[in-house]
């Protein structure tokens, strides 16, 4: 009876083991779009966070920016000429001039435009 | 008098037309990098927001936020962005070069062969290369495809021993570029 009992326990240890395990090596990307944003601030503020060397505060985390649409491509949509919002799926209903608030991870700063970027980036209204 | 203040407008018009470059960029250049090794996990990364310029006179300069790489495995992100590419100390990767011989007026809409050489900037530390590069023009849009081999070595990247197995040793980037002009 011992012996058997030993075999099950080992048995589920083991089964318990391989779970944990393979949740951990394949668990979820983070889902940008249920999590909280850290700042809800406008396009020119976050590229302030970059001027002032703040990056720490903004950088991989969610974020929300309000701004006008001053671009918009199949995936991406430029904030006041200053922030750029890319997005997984390709773009509706979005129009130049619009003012729109966008949740995203900010990704960094692009020094060759001069533009902060976002990705995963959903539209909050 | 009237007709030096003319000439000098006139030679100045000329001479700035004659100068003029003409620029095309893009903020949504494709990057792909692949490293995976027969017979383990694919080890695959895409980014879809670099930042691009090209230059008429040839002069080419890229810049991708390093955060920017997706995996399709979260923990491979993870590990890529904490222990490899060190993506918050280092949030930047860029290319600044130059396109060989490159001539406008000779591109048409089948892709034709140039060299492309420079300095890729990743992890701290650059490395020069060179490439070939394919660049066509549709209408008003350029578009530029390369593709190179890197090596993590090179720029300091360390992998353990652990996985060094499961990462090829030389990285296959490719990249693609639809620049729009900007006049």
């Amino acid at each position: 009876m011992k012996k058997q009992v030993k075999i099950v326990i080992s048995l589920v240890l083991l089964l318990l083991g391989v779970y944990f395990a393979y949740n951990y090596m394949y668990q979820d990307h983070r889902n940008i779009k249920e999590e909280k944003a850290v700042v809800l601030i406008s396009a020119s503020e976050l590229v302030s966070y970059f001027n002032k060397n703040n990056s720490e505060k903004v950088l991989n985390k969610t974020i929300q920016v309000s701004g006008i649409i001053t671009e918009i491509d199949i995936k991406n949509i430029l904030l006041d000429d200053k922030v750029q919002c890319s997005f997984d799926a390709e773009i509706k209903n979005l129009n130049l001039n619009e003012t729109i608030t966008v949740k995203g991870r900010c990704i960094g700063f692009d020094e060759l435009f001069d533009v902060a970027k976002i990705d995963q980036s959903s539209i909050i209204k | 008098m009237r007709n030096l203040v003319l000439t000098i407008i006139f030679l100045s018009s000329i001479f700035s037309i004659i100068n003029a470059q003409e620029k095309f960029i893009t903020k949504s250049g494709e990057i792909n990098f692949e490293a995976s090794v027969p017979s383990f996990e694919e080890v695959k990364a895409t980014h879809n927001s670099v930042s691009a310029i090209i230059k008429s006179n040839g002069e080419f300069a890229s810049l991708a936020l390093v955060k920017g790489f997706r995996f399709k495995v979260a923990l491979m992100e993870e590990h890529f962005n904490e222990n490899y590419a060190e993506s918050s100390t280092y949030p930047k990767a860029t290319f600044k070069g130059k396109v060989k011989d490159f001539d406008i007026s000779e591109l048409s809409t089948d892709h034709k062969e140039y060299v492309l050489l420079g300095t890729v900037n990743m992890h701290g530390v650059d490395k020069n290369i060179e490439t070939k590069a394919f660049i066509r023009k549709v209408g008003d849009n350029l578009f530029l495809d390369t593709q190179f081999v890197l090596k993590p070595k090179d720029f300091n990247i360390e992998i353990p021993s652990v996985v060094s197995s499961k990462i090829a040793e030389e990285i296959r980037v490719s990249a693609s570029f639809e620049f729009k002009g900007t006049s």
